[in-house]
């Protein structure tokens, strides 16, 4: 006969059997392999790296000074969001200063998370110009990414014999200085119409004017021509500049193929070339906006006669004459986590 | 004998074989732990390498002028193409990687077939156990590519997809 204790007794036990050993698949679901976590942090650095052009942008974070490190969020080296893969150079040179930085801001403002990885990060361009490397060695096991770049380099305008006959003064000056001047027209550099991997902007750059074959824009039998001063003007103000020959890191000024760096003073006389490196150190001082005149002047005086017959306005913009911009440079960069 | 007593009996031999049958099943499930995910992360870096090249082969060095890729597939030379594509994903930052590629180019054919042209023949290596990857990018040309079947039709701006095999062997 069908005992009902019975049937219910077992339906409980039976259901009570069937529902424990359906968790046991729960207890084998907790193999992970920490392999696989390095790898997607490594590419989440690349990325971070490559692509993304840091925070803060503007002003951007290398230009933060040992005072305002703490302002830095996030470390990209992209020229700019637009511009993924492109690296500017600016970037490049303070994010591998490791007197600037230490291995703690290299983990909170690159790699981030809460464990603190081990990384090993190198950029190298095809022609070995650039070869930085920050972290410790490698070791047998890594998460790892590899990016291919190109890096963006600072401009230059090179003013020599070829512009002689339109910097030269017109022959009834009498004047008994003369002033050249660098031109650098915001209204012209900030054109969103450029791709941001050619773009000019001496807020985040360095531009350099090199003024070559001098002999050519001497006076007649002069053998050089006394440089009194370099100044800066805003439209029609002036902007003090008050660094000497040692604030390599707001500008340098050689004269004549010279290893020595002169103030904005020199008072030297120049009988081949001047060159100018404007730092974005400075330039970003100096209060400039996306409709601003920058005028870099050149002045000479010599205490008989001029020297020199060169004046005019050099416009430092996009035409291919006035402006070299070089060509950017593929590289590679590894990061290696563990 | 058919009793009361029997129940106990039933139970304990229901939960024993269940026991058995369960642990049969463990056992067997346990010797094959392949999961598929292995190969995403090498096929992953692979494909972002491969992308990557690509696109800064289809940057210009300089403002205004063609980028490499688009003088590549516009004069069919197969031969810089492939040198310059290993040349930027073999660098490394101390060493040289191992990297082969083969290309072909897809393009529109005539009454609007889907055709594809080689563009860099694969060498013969093997990869062994890492997968190949596939990566493309899209290019404007101004007429027709030199590789494409001269009797296709007049030249007309065109985009065509170059597409890339890239292993490691």
């Amino acid at each position: 006969m069908f005992s009902i204790d019975f049937l219910v007794g077992f339906t409980i036990f039976m259901v009570a059997l069937i529902a424990v050993a359906s968790m046991v698949p729960g207890l084998l679901a907790g193999l992970q392999s920490s392999g696989i976590d390095y790898d997607a942090v490594a590419y989440r650095t690349g990325v971070i790296l490559t692509e993304d052009p840091g925070w803060p942008v503007d002003p951007p974070w290398e230009m933060k000074d040992q005072y305002h490190k703490d302002e830095i969020e996030r470390m990209g080296l992209a020229v700019s969001k637009d511009a993924p893969n492109i690296l500017l150079s600016t970037k490049i040179e303070k994010f591998f200063n490791t007197s600037f930085f230490d291995p703690e801001d290299y983990r909170s403002k690159v790699i981030f998370g809460e464990i603190p990885y081990s990384y090993n990060i190198t950029l190298r361009s095809r022609d070995w110009t650039y070869n930085h490397k920050v972290g410790q060695e490698t070791p047998e096991g890594y998460g790892y990414i590899r990016r291919v770049v190109k890096i963006k380099e600072p401009s230059v305008a090179v003013i020599d014999e070829g512009f002689k006959n339109q910097y030269t003064i017109s022959p009834g000056d009498n004047s008994i200085t003369r002033t050249f001047t660098v031109r650098f027209d915001f209204n012209r550099l900030i054109n969103l119409s450029i791709d941001p991997a050619y773009r000019i902007d001496p807020r985040t750059e360095p531009v350099n004017i090199t003024i070559t074959n001098f002999t050519a824009f001497l006076n007649g039998t002069a053998s050089n021509a006394t440089l009194k001063s370099v100044t800066f003007r805003r439209g029609s103000s002036s902007i003090p500049f008050p660094y000497d020959k040692n604030d390599t890191d707001y500008y340098t000024l050689r004269i004549d193929n010279s290893p020595d760096l002169y103030p904005p003073e020199p008072g030297v006389g120049v009988s081949s070339n001047i060159s100018l490196v404007l730092k974005p150190a400075a330039t970003s001082l100096f209060e400039l906006g996306p409709t601003s005149i920058l005028d870099i002047q050149f002045t000479f005086e010599d205490p008989d006669y001029p020297h020199t017959n060169i004046t005019g306005i050099h416009y430092y913009d996009y035409n291919t004459t006035n402006v070299t911009r070089p060509a950017l440079k593929p590289a590679v960069l590894e990061v290696a986590i563990w | 004998m058919v009793n009361d007593s029997g129940q106990l009996y039933t139970m304990e031999g229901v939960a024993a074989g269940l026991v058995m049958l369960l642990t049969a099943y463990l056992i067997l499930s346990t010797t094959s732990i392949y999961t598929p995910g292995d190969t995403h992360i090498p096929d992953m870096q692979l494909e972002q390498l491969g992308s990557d090249v690509l696109a800064m082969m289809d940057t210009p060095d300089t403002d205004g002028t063609k980028s490499d890729l688009e003088i590549f597939i516009g004069t069919n030379n197969d031969t810089d193409f492939n040198s310059t594509f290993l040349d930027y994903c073999n660098m490394m930052a101390s060493d040289t990687d191992t990297l082969h590629m083969s290309a072909n180019v897809t393009y529109r054919g005539e009454g609007d077939q889907i055709e594809e042209y080689l563009l860099v023949e694969p060498d013969e290596t093997w990869t062994g156990r890492e997968s190949a990857v596939r990566v493309t990018r899209w290019v404007q040309l101004n007429g027709n590519p030199p590789g494409i079947p001269s009797d296709i039709g007049a030249s007309r701006p065109r985009a065509v997809l170059v597409e890339v095999l890239l292993w490691r062997a």
